[in-house]
């Protein structure tokens, strides 16, 4: 939920403070008062949502701010303030697009409030529309993830599970697995998926700036806060809140996110009035959450309130023929985007995809058989048009996992393996290690033959 | 309180217990109307009924939300007198009422 911004322009400095605190009941709304037409006009690039513009200024004639407001990029509605109870001009204002006439009389402040009630409904449809019809572009239905494996017919289970009550889910996999898409087909096949989901990641918004992005703050609150803002608890209110990477969130934050959900109300910073904020709760991360709790980085506490009904999403490697499913249902919507005909997986090329291991799971599988169709030439995909990317495998973060040098003589081993089609001798060349150290390490189940 | 040519029942109604706004409009009125009652004066004066009545036009709202009843309906005929530009004899008359209330609640609101 947006802060509802009105500009109210009236030279009628006593008349002007009545208006402005009537309509700053609502602490939704973020008023702001122009004495002059010119004033208005110069603070446009403001981008109100709402003007209620008095008809006799002392600079300009309401028709001329009028028309050049409507000239404006956004051209906001303007609701016409007067005096006067004359039909013809305010027909004629209304003809030239005001959104409503009001007389200055008894009732005119509830028409005020009323008309910014209006506004704000409106657009909070609008912007519920535009999502629903973005959302309907990609349905949210359990069949859209794609998939026959058997771990993936246990992940179905439970998001259905999942989808019939409010409980707290936790969502752990690695990354590109698909985390975001089972939190949306929770939300749009539960009771509250009449509303859209609201997303934050942790890891995408800077420290300093989560807490009120998470819970709002007040104007004045802290430097650089001009106006009063909504957080996203507020406005995932009888809604479902998404909170991706949520092992990122920062420890002293992890304590006030706790308190909200215990309490199921927020205040916002700098107010000292709480305001409903019961969200359902789905989390992400691609962290082991309990480890997290072991080294002191993440709360105890808040790790038990959220964990919930857990789901692990397992990565695309333990999903066997769901690669090739995959594969073929990605080639088939960018044949579709692109106008292409049909394009098919060759023997090969099939084989190539199989024995990958797909660090970066379904998100990367999607980029190279998206790749393998432009390089192609013909109908049929080679293994020659399918490349991997240059950070290709887990090979990049090897460093930031403080393994011990036996994990990490087992990791670069098994990667020369997959590299190499399992071919030990190759690879103990390569390495310059002995081939019955490589088999040794086979029998012990360090290393996996495909 | 009794006996006082305002009523701030409107006032008070739009403050929803905020003294310190009260306050506020108290002290902005008490600035702002005597210039406002002086040009509408002059205006009289100078002859010129159009500004008159747009001057009527501005004080009339602020004195619905001060509940000055006793000229709510004399400044809107002012008003109208002037957007119409009728130069009648009673003009003066009218703004006479208008000066005598006003000046006595800018006196009982400094009071207050």
């Amino acid at each position: 939920m947006k802060l509802l911004k009105i500009f109210v322009v009236e030279d009628d400095k006593l008349y002007a403070k009545g208006v402005e605190h009537h309509l700053q009941l609502n602490s939704d709304n973020d008023v702001s008062v122009y004495p002059t037409g010119r004033a208005c006009l110069g603070e446009l690039y403001k981008e109100p949502d709402l003007i209620f513009l008095d008809y006799s200024l002392p600079d300009l004639s309401g028709i001329e701010v009028l028309r050049a407001i409507q000239n404006s990029k956004l051209s906001p509605p303007v609701v016409i303030v007067s005096g006067q109870e004359d039909v013809s001009t305010a027909v004629k204002l209304l003809k030239e697009g005001a959104y409503d006439y009001i007389v200055k009389d008894e009732n005119a402040r509830e028409r005020m409030w009323n008309a910014a009630n209006n506004v704000r409904e409106n657009a909070k449809l609008r912007t519920e529309l535009e999502q629903l019809r973005q959302e309907l572009n990609y349905k949210y239905d359990f069949s859209n993830i794609k998939g026959r494996s058997e771990v993936l017919q246990k992940v179905f289970k439970l998001v259905e599970k999942a989808a019939r009550t409010n409980i707290t889910v936790s969502i752990t996999g690695e990354t590109g697995t698909g985390k975001e898409l089972v939190a949306k087909a929770i939300h749009y096949n539960s009771g509250k998926s009449a509303r859209p989901m609201v997303t934050v990641n942790m890891t995408a918004i800077p420290a300093e700036l989560m807490e009120s992005e998470l819970f709002g703050h007040e104007k004045g609150a802290f430097t650089g806060a001009q106006a009063r803002r909504v957080g996203k608890f507020e406005e995932a209110h009888e809604s479902t809140l998404f909170l991706d990477e949520i092992a990122d969130l920062d420890l002293s934050l992890q304590a006030k996110l706790l308190r909200v959900l215990q309490e199921k109300e927020v205040t916002r910073l700098g107010s000292n009035r709480p305001v409903p904020a019961a969200p359902r709760i789905i989390v992400a991360t691609h962290k082991n959450l309990a480890e997290e709790v072991k080294q002191g980085r993440f709360r105890e506490d808040l790790y038990y309130r959220l964990l919930g009904l857990p789901i692990e999403l397992p990565p695309l490697r333990e999903r066997g023929d769901d690669i090739l499913l995959l594969a073929q249902y990605f080639l088939d919507a960018f044949a579709e985007e692109n106008q292409l005909q049909g394009l098919k997986l060759s023997q090969e090329a099939r084989e190539k995809l199989r024995h990958y291991r797909w660090p970066g799971n379904v998100r990367e599988l999607r980029a190279v058989i998206e790749l393998s169709a432009v390089l192609c030439s013909g109908e049929q995909i080679e293994a020659s048009d399918i490349s991997f990317p240059a950070s290709g495998d887990d090979w990049g973060d090897l460093w930031a996992q403080n393994l011990t040098l036996r994990d990490y003589t087992r990791k670069i081993i098994q990667h020369y393996l997959d590299r190499y089609n399992q071919n030990v001798v190759r690879v103990a060349e390569k390495l310059d290690v002995g081939k019955s150290t490589i088999y040794r390490m086979i029998k012990n189940k360090e290393l996996t033959l495909k | 309180m009794a006996d006082t040519i305002y009523d701030l029942s409107q006032l008070e109604e739009l403050a929803g217990g905020d003294e310190d706004f009260i306050n506020s409009m108290v002290s902005t009125f008490l600035e702002h109307t005597p210039n406002q009652l002086e040009e509408l004066k002059k205006a009289r004066q100078d002859g010129d009924l159009p500004t008159m009545g747009k001057i009527a036009h501005k004080i009339k709202p602020n004195i619905d939300m001060f509940g000055l009843t006793d000229i709510t309906d004399t400044i809107r005929e002012l008003e109208q007198m002037g957007k119409n530009e009728e130069d009648k004899p009673e003009i003066k008359d009218k703004i006479q009422q208008v000066d005598k209330v006003l000046q006595e609640a800018f006196d009982q609101l400094k009071a207050r």
